[in-house]
């Protein structure tokens, strides 16, 4: 507990202010038919930062960071990503997929393959990497993540927190320099979610930029740089976690904050 | 802040703009999709045209005009065993199908149900007769199996004039199976007239005898009540039936005003019809893209489909007005019917609506056959009925089966909990949930079982692929023939699938 | 109690009576627990309800079986009619000077099949007792029915001797011990070999083909066995020592790899087989070096290098273009006059192209890929080339082989082919793309609207007039394009099932580490959705073979047409149709019920392997 203290410590003294951005919306809109899920969202998000997004059921937290990944194609507004911009062009969206790692909710691991191919798939195919070094790299990050002993089973024959931990290292295997994390702990236990938030935790020392939505409010405390407020598809609030968290300046994100602590 | 205001729209500029087409997703999007087209119509005009040249080259005209020519066919059996056009002899053909298809589908259930059930019966025999039945029969070629009973049937003994009818009732013979023959004779239309009145008060009095169960809880038997009405109608309606006669000079009429409209009339309907339909399609197809704020936004599929929908409606448009066959068509055949409906209930009071004859042995050339007296099946119209009723019969079971296992042991337990009997659980627990999981396959089957009677051609039953066959080893024309196969087939696809998915929607409109 | 939940569950999730049938047979413990008496009431008696369909279904087994009995027994039977012309229904015509090609060829594929057998470890165990209890069962029905049967009094000893006799051994075997089991391998050689043995024994009939005479065919009775029993006796002895051969080696070898070997075995052999062991082309060496090699040749190296370079990983858009511009020659080389083999091999080259980008890599897998497109370039360029090549199996009628081989061959080819398509359809079906979807409907609807007669009928006449000038096509060529797309349409509304069973999730994850389209399709989507596919379509495979017995309809020598049409026209065998269909009948039955139950079977068993 003390060693994590002193590892957010840490964290929060680091000067960003030099960074180069990582992602940069500017008035990024979205319409699902009539209904608008972003409404002009536009953030800068630097090298090395981890920003908590949060915000009640609906307000486009996962609309958001799914048009990150062109998941989701925004219809206004731009993204940038390292420098590159999602538009219509192929090589671009092909480049920002392969930068940008996911985490999903429902951890969304491949049923018909083992944990270790899990893992090496896409470098092999998409990263061009030979196979016996993808294997090595997955069996490295297995270990980073804490499941070694894992790699020859099938991900129905593991508990969840051991899928989402899984699921993470498919996606650090890509090599990527922004994780995107939606709900990483909102389908598990109580157990296991300390389990999954340790190795985020770790992640995020190792000086990864992440962009994390998630109801844990411990973590946000203990490792975000800034923290997002969302609300019907805006953001309403920005701010470093003492800011958010102790005077918040927005009436509703005061309203949320009653709600939840 | 300033600074970093400035940098940030740096990065942004430093973005390049154009995306050069060919890496630009929504044009590959399109162009494979045009390319794929593009090959698909090529190889289509390809083949066209090779057909064209090698047509022309072999000096096959491809025309309809075998329709209105006699042809030189007699058939085994339908409505009309020398039809004096092809296009009659097709339309035998077509009748023979559907004749065989419904017949077909009804005993199939039946016969379906009942090993379908014996299948799940306690008793130790029957289940595995069942079983045996099943699995025989739906691992044997349907084709093989018709080709033997029709074997079987052909090699019975002779139908002969000495011998007669078992007992006058039942005879079977190489010529087929001949039964006696119940038939609506000239009455009868008078007669449904009055079972149709039956039936609307039978609704109302049905409705009644609900309302009444509901305000006060004694049971009603509403649905006894109301067949009951039906039954006392369809017999005073013996007697009293000439009284709808009149009926014939309301049709007589119509009939009249049918003759009477200008074909230009009817254009100008069905265009207005069709620019309807297609206007309403866009307007609501602009309010579902459309935000509550007025912001519409298309993407380039809803394109797509507009100029589709559009350019459909106008081909439609221009094919109605140009083409003067469709509206007199639509007119003489309404003519028609009504000329054809006035006549059915022209007839004097004393006809009966119903007749029945048994069957009777001729001779009319060198060897004895059947009148026309009784129901025949014919030695082919029977291998063709026992194997699509047999075959879908074994079918049908199993879908019935699964159906009824499928409904969780614990529906019929709290059914049981609640106090309902065995039968009231059956009728109003069971047997609802199963028909939801039973009605799509067995729309599968009927459809199987309409496609499979096109095998009746390998036993010389003369349904629409028979006489096809026939007309165009005749005529030459075997492109025109099939074109008629193909469209015949899917019209009748089509409207049992139509059938079977508005039965699925409204159950399951029922179930939530 | 488990035992009962067992086969309650079986029950509910099977759709198939047998297999409730065996699972209740495996209820002993329970059954075994009631007296016979108890178990008659519990199961045949326990309402008057009951009773009453008992009695009357007793009843109506007996006369059914009566009359059958006096009609399969019946002295005007000819059952010698099938057996004589065993060889016309299989083989057709097929010279008799040159039968041991069909011999090596079943031989091969028996070899095969001990292999796979081996390596996939097929069989389960049958417990001893359990097969003595089923030849109790067989023993009894015999004896009942010879009792029933209106036998001459010697055939009447003879059966009821066999009956007692197998009951005998029943008896032997019933007490075994639980543990005791025996393969059903060993059961499956062991009535196999009581067929071949039969053959030594007994003088079943034969025919021969006499082109001079007429009729043509002569049957004689009494020589199939001469001409068969050597060979068959071969057969089984290839069969059981591959198998014992391959279980040797099986521990010795890489497993996963041999597997594969075998897989491509299966799909190749036939061709092989049926193209240069039972066709024999007449190949003209000339035409040979001036033509067909050098265009081998060609393809296979300027194809390698073109596709060394394309599975470079950095090459990008680059590629697409030029795969693109690859697969617009390969169309516009149908505009000009040119040999058929150069425009399907370009078009071939055009499609390895196109997918490169996906199988791209360090050099091995680049090495890889040119080695698959150099052996997809020998079996097509070996294959055309044969096809194209005079056969010197010259026999009456159009084709080198009918019969019962027929019905194989368009069976292995419609499956073969009618798969790929079918996927390919399912994809484009439920593609993101409108047209494509538009165009895979409208084919596929308009495919299942219509009766697969009309399809047939449709292919067989009208074919020649779609062809261009100086092309032709065989009927049999005809009528299996016409299979293949009919199957192909099928299949397509059973994988389609399987991909729409794939979650969003699963695409998403699968973008989201940055796979192609067709990577996401091939690694992630297809296995998945293909795995759910199983059960239906093996459900659609059984259906195409049962489909196969159209071919008579069309006038070509399947052994349907044989047994109705060809047999009866026989002097010796007027009116024996109803014997013949029995026949077909029961290969028919036979295959399909083994087909289903041995699905039903690795269902079962990769639906374990899931959990
Ligand atoms: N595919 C879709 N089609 C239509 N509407 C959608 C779609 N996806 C999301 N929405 C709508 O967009 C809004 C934002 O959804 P989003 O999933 O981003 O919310 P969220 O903030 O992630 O909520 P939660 O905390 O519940 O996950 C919601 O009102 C949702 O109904
Ligand atoms: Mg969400």
């Amino acid at each position: 507990m003390s060693d994590n203290e002193t590892a957010s410590s840490t964290r929060r003294d680091r000067d960003l202010t030099n960074a180069q951005d990582m992602i940069v919306c500017e008035g990024v809109s979205k319409w699902f038919g009539d209904f608008q899920a972003l409404n002009g969202v536009s953030a800068t998000i630097k090298e090395q930062e981890v920003v908590v997004v949060l915000g009640p059921s609906g307000s486009g937290k996962s609309t958001w960071i799914r048009c990150i990944n062109r998941l989701e194609q925004h219809q206004e507004g731009r993204i940038v990503v390292d420098g590159v911009e999602l538009s219509n062009d192929l090589r671009n969206i092909e480049k920002v997929r392969s930068e940008v790692g996911m985490v999903f909710q429902m951890f969304n691991l491949f049923p018909h393959l083992t944990v270790r191919d899990n893992i090496s798939l896409a470098p092999i195919w998409v990263r061009k990497k030979p196979r016996t070094e993808a294997e090595e790299q997955a069996t490295a990050l297995l270990e980073r993540v804490g499941i070694p002993e894992q790699a020859d089973k099938f991900p129905g024959q593991l508990s969840g927190g051991q899928q989402q931990r899984v699921a993470i290292a498919r996606a650090l295997a890509m090599e990527p320099k922004v994780m995107l994390f939606d709900e990483p702990t909102s389908a598990l236990d109580p157990e296991m979610i300390k389990e999954v938030l340790d190795v985020m935790k770790e992640l995020a020392l190792s000086g990864m930029t992440m962009m994390v939505v998630t109801h844990e409010m411990g973590f946000a405390k203990e490792v975000a740089d800034k923290i997002m407020f969302m609300e019907g598809g805006q953001i309403v609030e920005m701010g470093t976690p003492e800011h958010f968290f102790t005077n918040p300046t927005e009436e509703r994100t005061k309203l949320f904050l009653s709600q939840i602590l | 802040m300033q600074s970093h205001a400035e940098e940030k729209s740096s990065t942004l500029k430093a973005v390049s703009q154009r995306v050069p087409l060919w890496r630009d997703v929504v044009v590959i999007k399109w162009v494979t999709q045009i390319g794929l087209l593009a090959v698909v119509v090529a190889s289509l005009w390809f083949l066209a045209g090779q057909a064209g040249d090698n047509l022309r080259a072999r000096n096959i005209n491809t025309g309809f005009d075998f329709l209105e020519r006699p042809p030189d066919i007699q058939l085994s059996e339908g409505i009309d065993t020398s039809p004096a056009t092809g296009g009659r002899a097709l339309w035998v053909g077509m009748v023979n199908t559907l004749r065989m298809a419904v017949v077909g589908i009804i005993f199939a259930t039946v016969l379906g149900v009942v090993v379908g059930l014996a299948r799940l019966s306690n008793n130790w025999l029957i289940k595995r007769l069942a079983g045996l039945w099943i699995e025989t029969l739906r691992n044997v070629p349907l084709l093989v199996q018709m080709i033997f009973y029709f074997a079987v049937l052909t090699a019975l003994p002779r139908v002969s004039l000495e011998s007669g009818p078992i007992n006058g009732w039942l005879h079977v013979s190489n010529k087929g199976i001949s039964m006696p023959r119940i038939f609506i004779s000239d009455g009868f239309y008078q007669w449904i007239t009055v079972v149709a009145v039956g039936c609307l008060a039978a609704f109302f009095i049905r409705k009644q005898r609900i309302k009444k169960h509901d305000l006060t809880g004694e049971n009603t038997h509403a649905v006894y009540w109301a067949f009951f009405t039906v039954c006392t109608f369809a017999l005073i309606g013996l007697f009293i039936h000439p009284v709808f006669g009149f009926v014939g000079g309301i049709f007589s009429a119509l009939a009249t005003l049918f003759e009477n409209i200008p074909t230009t009339l009817i254009k100008v309907l069905l265009s207005s019809i069709l620019i309807f339909f297609a206007a309403r399609w866009i307007r609501n197809f602009f309010a579902s893209r459309r935000s509550a704020t007025g912001h519409l936004s298309l993407i380039d599929d809803d394109i797509f489909r507009m100029i589709f929908v559009g350019a459909g409606a106008l081909i439609a448009i221009i094919v109605v007005v140009a083409w003067t066959g469709i509206s007199s068509w639509i007119l003489n055949s309404g003519r028609d019917l009504f000329h054809m409906l006035e006549a059915k209930f022209e007839v004097d009071g004393a006809a009966r609506p119903f007749d029945a004859m048994k069957p009777d042995i001729v001779k009319p050339g060198k060897f004895a056959n059947y009148g026309t007296n009784g129901l025949t099946m014919g030695p082919g119209f029977a291998a063709v009925f026992f194997g699509v009723v047999f075959y879908t019969s074994a079918f049908v079971a199993e879908i019935i089966r699964g159906g009824i296992l499928a409904v969780p042991k614990g529906q019929i337990e709290a059914a049981n909990a609640v106090g309902l009997s065995r039968g009231q659980s059956l009728r109003h627990i069971v047997l609802p949930q199963a028909i939801r999981i039973i009605l799509p396959p067995m729309g599968n089957q009927y459809l199987n079982l309409t496609k499979n009677t096109s095998l009746a051609i390998a036993v010389g039953y003369s349904d629409i692929v028979q006489v096809g066959q026939t007309v165009y080893n005749q005529t030459g024309k075997s492109l025109p023939v099939m074109a008629i196969w193909m469209l015949f087939y899917l019209t009748c696809s089509l409207t049992i699938s139509v059938i079977v998915n508005f039965y699925n929607v409204r159950m399951k409109i029922v179930e939530r | 109690m488990t035992n009962f939940k067992d086969s309650t569950s079986t029950d509910q999730l099977n759709s198939d009576p047998a297999e409730a049938e065996s699972s209740s047979r495996e209820l002993p413990p329970k059954i075994a627990a009631l007296s016979p008496s108890e178990w008659l009431k519990a199961n045949l008696f326990s309402s008057t309800f009951n009773s009453i369909l008992t009695v009357i279904s007793v009843a109506a087994i007996l006369l059914i079986l009566r009359g059958l009995l006096s009609f399969i027994f019946n002295p005007l039977r000819q059952w010698s009619a099938t057996a004589t012309n065993m060889r016309l229904l299989m083989t057709q015509a097929y010279p008799e000077n040159q039968y041991v090609r069909i011999w090596v060829s079943l031989g091969f594929l028996l070899f095969l099949a001990g292999v796979s057998l081996a390596f996939w470890r097929a069989g389960r165990r049958v417990q001893i007792a359990q097969v003595g209890k089923q030849l109790l069962a067989i023993g009894a029905f015999i004896l009942l029915t010879t009792l029933l049967a209106p036998f001459s009094n010697k055939a009447t000893i003879i059966w009821l001797l066999i009956g007692v006799f197998i009951i005998g051994v029943g008896m032997f075997l019933k007490p075994a011990d639980e543990q005791k089991t025996v393969s059903s391998l060993t059961l499956l050689s062991g009535a196999f070999l009581l067929a071949i043995l039969s053959l030594w024994v007994i003088p079943y009939g034969h025919h021969s083909y006499i082109s001079t005479r007429t009729p043509k065919i002569l049957a004689e009775p009494g020589t199939v066995a001469m001409t068969t029993k050597l060979p068959w006796t071969i057969m089984l002895g290839v069969a059981i020592s591959s198998y014992f051969l391959a279980c040797i080696f099986r521990d010795k070898i890489d497993e996963a790899k041999s597997k594969a070997v075998l897989s491509a075995a299966w799909l190749i052999s036939p061709l092989f087989l049926l193209f240069l062991v039972l066709r024999d082309p007449d190949f003209d060496t000339g035409h040979l070096f001036s033509t067909d090699i050098p265009i081998f040749v060609f393809f296979s190296v300027v194809g390698s290098v073109l596709l060394l370079w394309l599975t470079k990983p950095e090459i990008g858009e680059k590629g697409r273009i030029i795969s693109t511009a690859i697969l617009f020659i390969g169309f516009g080389t149908f505009a000009i006059s040119m040999l058929m083999i150069v425009r399907i091999l370009t078009l071939c080259l055009a499609f390895f192209a196109l997918a490169a980008p996906t199988f791209s890599g360090q050099k091995p897998a680049r090495i890889r890929y040119a080695k698959v497109w150099i052996a997809t370039m020998v079996i097509l360029c070996w294959l055309i080339t044969a096809i194209n090549t005079p056969s010197t199996a010259k026999v009456p009628g159009d084709f080198f082989i009918g019969g019962f081989a027929i019905t194989l061959m368009i069976f292995f080819f419609t499956m073969v082919l009618a798969f790929p398509l079918g996927v390919l359809l399912a994809l484009a079906r439920t593609s993101k793309f409108p047209i494509f979807r538009i165009i895979s409907t409208t084919f596929i609807e308009f495919i299942r609207g219509v009766p697969l007669i009309t399809i047939l009928i449709f292919f067989s006449v009208m074919v020649p007039l779609f062809l261009p000038e100086g092309m032709d096509l065989t009927e049999i060529a005809a009528v299996t394009i016409a299979f293949i797309i009919f199957e192909a349409a099928y299949l397509a509304e059973n994988v389609r099932g399987g991909l729409q069973s794939v979650t969003r999730g699963q695409h998403e994850a699968a973008e989201a580490v940055g796979m192609t389209n067709a990577q996401k399709t091939f690694f992630i989507v297809l296995p998945q959705a293909l795995r759910v596919a199983i059960p239906p379509m093996v459900g659609q495979i059984i259906a195409t073979f049962k489909e196969t017995g159209l071919l008579a309809i069309i006038g070509i020598f399947d052994f349907l047409y044989i047994a109705r049409s060809v047999i009866p026209g026989q002097t010796e065998y007027m009116g024996s149709t109803r014997e013949n269909l029995l026949f077909v009948s029961l290969v028919y039955l036979v295959i399909c019920f083994s087909m289903s139950k041995a699905s039903q079977r690795v269902e079962k068993r990769v639906g374990l392997g899931e959990r």
